[in-house]
């Protein structure tokens, strides 16, 4: 596989690049390999291959990116992209030249992984252990459909300010999603689980287990009630609740938003947005992990982050083009989906780190309300702070007790507000074991989440339940 | 330079001889070029330009019953020779799939139908600098309209050309262009110390089809405008409107669930109910993948199978799910023209509109919610539960009173679709899935 561009002509594309003035410029180069299997109706019926292979030169200036990509690697192509790219610096100031690019290897945080994928039998053997599983648990599992991933990501970032630096990215999912069927009813389950790794990873983390937790849901929302509806307190369930944190908080703190003054966290570093019981950490650079990147797409190291510290704004995620312009350093948190688009600040591993209360005091705090242990997906409108989450898991509390499985739950509510509504947070900090995707300006990158059970003494249960 | 569809044609013939070499027994391979341009300005600096060619094929290799596929932007020979031998391995280890293979019937030969107005001229016509001053315009535009408008996320100007060459084993070579371009707006309005992002965009195939900058520009800020002062509404049973747009989200939902992947995979709440009643029954829902000008329009579909119009839903009784030809034989139903890039997608679906404003539905609304917007996606496909995020008006008397927000409304599929009781005509077709705008008899709004 191909895993970077020559040094020479790197600083060749970045001189055109810089033809016409700007701040700096840079490269990215990528060549990923990902293999996939599909089961569904109890048989592998798909194997995919796909490669992503190609440049993007990008100028900026101030706050002006100029970008063009090119999946021909030849010279002639890649200088026709940078010449594009220069455009955007008409008229524009002095460029300050390319320096010496200087190679610098990526810290080492994922286990290894081969140069290849590994043999076929492997993947399709985890695909059929997890069927076998997911249809064992219950005779109301009526449809596994499976799937594994492995990729193997070659990024090499060349910036005009000398910086080149490669990174070797693996990332590993295995999904299982059981339909169960019970009368006229019918219900899923989803989990995933996988990280910067090898296939090696689901000798531990077996398809068994992730097929039969999958089983587990999927049947339990079978007969569930009809989720209630309207404000009452709220137990979020560690690891997968952290999809809370994600949107209600991260996506306000992303750099490009505070920079513009269209987020409702701008301007408001070292004031309290949420109750003192809260902190939230970003981290680029924990071993292994899904959202973990050794270095940023811009070539910035994957860095651990304090976003909010007992309840006080501490910093955003920045990006190069944003820190620049806020007069602060990059966080590591310049990522894109593909050498198509410029890189956005973007989320790695947000999660909160563990407090005191057991899970089980937090539960009987309550006398009526919802204990929504995992949530299929969120979003969050940022400059007012508005969000939603869809729960993938719910029961009802009453008395003080979990009772009963409901189904068709979503939170809405307001990022800030919920914050300061956090009153119990859990000794029980995990990291989800879900494979996590977010979205944002039509770019999608692997992320973690997590948090310990959590306790919000008040939140909008949209449901269906009627009175 | 070369056409750039003699280039996609070359490129897929290519693949396909690798693939049959590599020893599939059936193939077809598609080659997409596509030149695309982006701008955005910001206040009155243009903040990001791009232009760039980008290419994509993708492989579909049969051995015997056992499918790979492929796809790659590494476009050398050497680069498709390997990856091809890569995917013909690895379908050793795919299962025999007796429904596995290419469809039995693909459109004619070499089809460029100018009648489905796919392309519109003046696309390529516009120069890059008409583009750019129409984003700072529309940043003007926003700035000037109202002094709540504080600030702006950017406004957008992209378009793209796109050149589609497929060929497969039997024979079929097609190859198609399509044009789009899209506008785009997002100004703040300060509510307070809240902020209140309105965005609005437009899409089409062409600059003259397309709602104009100020027409956008003003939109975005009217429903930045709208939300000020919203406040949560009480948690109540009422009638709720979809605002179109709102409305084509409910439909996306929809869509997901009528698709035939999903139905197959018993991930569906419509999976048992075709030939019966699931909605009222002056509903219909139709997608045409032959709608002159439509953004989802073209000739033939992702294998070749010539597009048609399929009404998934006749007068409240479901029709025909939306298919490719390997879905469609495990569900035992021919292919509907639905394949798209490796799975199955709407062509253009919509609801057929009924009479009247939305001003009318509201009007005759006694006491109701009009939802303008609604945050979070679907994955209740299985059990048809319907629970979103919104953002909208309450409405007593006929009239729009205040706006709302950090409400959900929820419902299950079945009872909303059996619950239009009215739909009004202002259907537009700047997507894929569009919707008139319409009302449901009673839904639940949980808010304080």
């Amino acid at each position: 596989m191909l895993t970077g561009l020559e040094p020479t002509l790197l600083t060749r594309v970045l001189a055109r690049a810089l033809q016409r003035g700007g701040d700096f410029a840079d490269v990215f180069f990528e060549n990923r390999l990902t293999q996939a299997f599909r089961l569904g109706d109890g048989r592998i019926h798909e194997a995919s291959t796909s490669v992503m292979r190609g440049a993007g030169v990008r100028v900026v200036i101030g706050e002006r990116a100029g970008y063009a990509y090119s999946d021909d690697l030849d010279e002639a192509a890649l200088l026709r992209a940078a010449e594009t790219a220069s455009l955007i610096a008409r008229h524009g100031r002095q460029a300050a030249g390319v320096a010496d690019l200087s190679p610098q290897a990526a810290p080492a945080l994922y286990a290894s992984h081969g140069d290849e994928p590994a043999d076929s039998q492997r993947y399709v053997d985890l695909l059929a252990r997890a069927d076998v599983a997911a249809r064992g648990f219950d005779p109301r599992v009526a449809a596994v459909n499976a799937f594994v991933t492995d990729e193997l990501q070659y990024v090499q970032i060349a910036s005009s300010d000398g910086r080149l630096v490669t990174d070797r990215r693996p990332l590993v999912a295995l999904g299982v999603q059981v339909v169960a069927k019970h009368g006229g009813e019918r219900e899923n389950g989803y989990v995933g689980d996988g990280g910067r790794t090898s296939i090696d990873v689901f000798d531990s983390k077996t398809p068994e287990t992730i097929a039969r937790e999958a089983a587990r849901i999927a049947t339990t929302k079978l007969g569930a009630r009809a989720a209630p509806a309207g404000e009452m307190p709220v137990v979020i369930g560690a690891g997968g609740g952290g999809v809370l944190l994600h949107e209600a908080v991260g996506h306000g703190l992303e750099a490009d938003f505070n920079r513009k003054g269209t987020s409702l966290y701008s301007g408001r570093v070292g004031e309290r947005v949420a109750s003192d019981l809260v902190t939230i950490y970003d981290d680029g650079d924990l071993p292994g992990e899904r959202g973990t990147v050794a270095v940023d797409d811009e070539g910035t190291p994957g860095q651990h982050k304090v976003l909010v510290e007992n309840g006080i704004l501490r910093g955003y995620m920045q990006d190069r083009l944003n820190a620049r312009l806020m007069d602060v350093a990059s966080t590591g948190s310049g990522r894109r989906e593909s050498f198509r688009v410029l890189p956005q600040p973007r989320m790695c591993n947000t999660y909160m780190p563990s407090g005191t209360s057991t899970p089980e005091e937090i539960v009987a705090s309550i006398d009526r309300g919802l204990f929504a242990t995992s949530f299929s997906g969120g979003q969050v409108e940022i400059s007012k702070g508005d969000f939603v989450f869809m729960v993938a898991e719910g029961y009802l509390i009453e008395g003080g007790r979990i009772t009963a499985p409901v189904r068709g739950a979503t939170l809405v509510g307001n990022g800030p507000d919920a914050m300061t509504k956090v009153t119990m947070v859990g000794s029980d900090g995990r990291l989800a074991n879900r494979s996590y995707t977010c979205g944002k300006g039509g770019q999608r990158v692997p992320v973690g989440v997590g948090i310990p059970t959590v306790k919000l003494s008040a939140c909008t249960v949209g449901g269906t339940a009627r009175g | 330079m070369a056409d750039p569809r003699d280039e996609a044609l070359a490129l897929a013939e290519l693949a396909l001889s690798l693939a049959v070499e590599a020893g599939a027994t059936d193939a077809d391979a598609s080659v997409q070029i596509t030149d695309r341009f982006a701008c955005e300005a910001r206040d009155r600096e243009v903040t990001k330009l791009e232009r760039s060619r980008g290419r994509g094929l993708a492989v579909r290799a049969f051995v015997g019953t056992r499918r790979a596929t492929l796809t790659t932007t590494d476009l050398t020979r050497a680069g498709i020779a390997a990856l091809t031998r890569r995917a013909v391995a690895a379908a050793a280890f795919v299962g025999d799939d007796p429904h596995a293979g290419l469809p039995e019937t693909v459109a004619s030969d070499g089809v460029c139908d100018h009648d489905l107005l796919t392309v519109a001229d003046d696309v390529a016509e516009r120069p890059d600098e008409a583009k750019i001053d129409e984003a700072l315009g529309m940043e003007r535009a926003v700035r000037d309209a109202d002094v709540r408008i504080a600030n702006s996320d950017g406004s957008r100007v992209r378009d793209a050309i796109s050149s589609w060459a497929l060929v497969n084993t039997r024979g079929f070579r097609g190859v198609t262009q399509g044009t789009n371009v899209s506008r785009a707006a997002a100004p703040v309005a300060l509510d307070g110390t809240d902020k209140r992002i309105g965005r609005y965009g437009t899409a089409a195939r062409g600059w003259s089809g397309a709602e104009g900058t100020s027409a956008v520009a003003l939109h975005a800020v009217h429903r930045a405008l709208a939300m000020i002062g919203a406040r949560k509404p009480p948690t109540m049973r009422v009638p709720v409107i979809f605002e179109r747009d709102a409305a084509a989200a409910v439909l996306g939902d929809l869509v997901a669930a009528l698709n035939a992947e999903n139905v197959a995979k018993g991930n569906s709440w419509l999976a048992e109910r075709l030939g019966t009643q699931i909605a009222a029954p002056h509903v219909n829902l139709v997608d045409d993948g032959r709608l002159p000008g439509g953004l989802g329009t073209a000739p033939f579909d992702a294998e070749g199978t010539p597009t048609r119009e399929t009404v998934a839903v006749r007068a409240g009784v479901l029709e025909a799910f939306l298919s490719d030809a390997y879905w469609g034989r495990r569900l035992g139903v021919p292919t509907t023209g639905n394949a798209s890039g490796g799975g199955v997608a709407a062509n253009n679906f919509f609801l057929q509109p009924g009479t009247g404003t939305l001003d009318d539905v509201v009007a005759s609304t006694e006491r109701g919610v009009l939802v303008l917007d609604t945050i979070g996606f679907a994955t209740e496909y299985a059990s048809g539960t319907y629970s979103r995020g919104a953002r909208g008006i309450y409405i007593e008397d006929g009239a729009p009173k205040y706006a709302l927000d950090q409400f959900t409304v929820s419902s299950t599929f079945g009872e909303m679709l059996a619950g239009i009781d009215a739909i009004a005509a202002d259907l537009r077709f700047d997507g894929t899935i569009v919707s008139p705008s319409f009302r449901i008899t009673e839904m639940q709004i949980s808010g304080g």
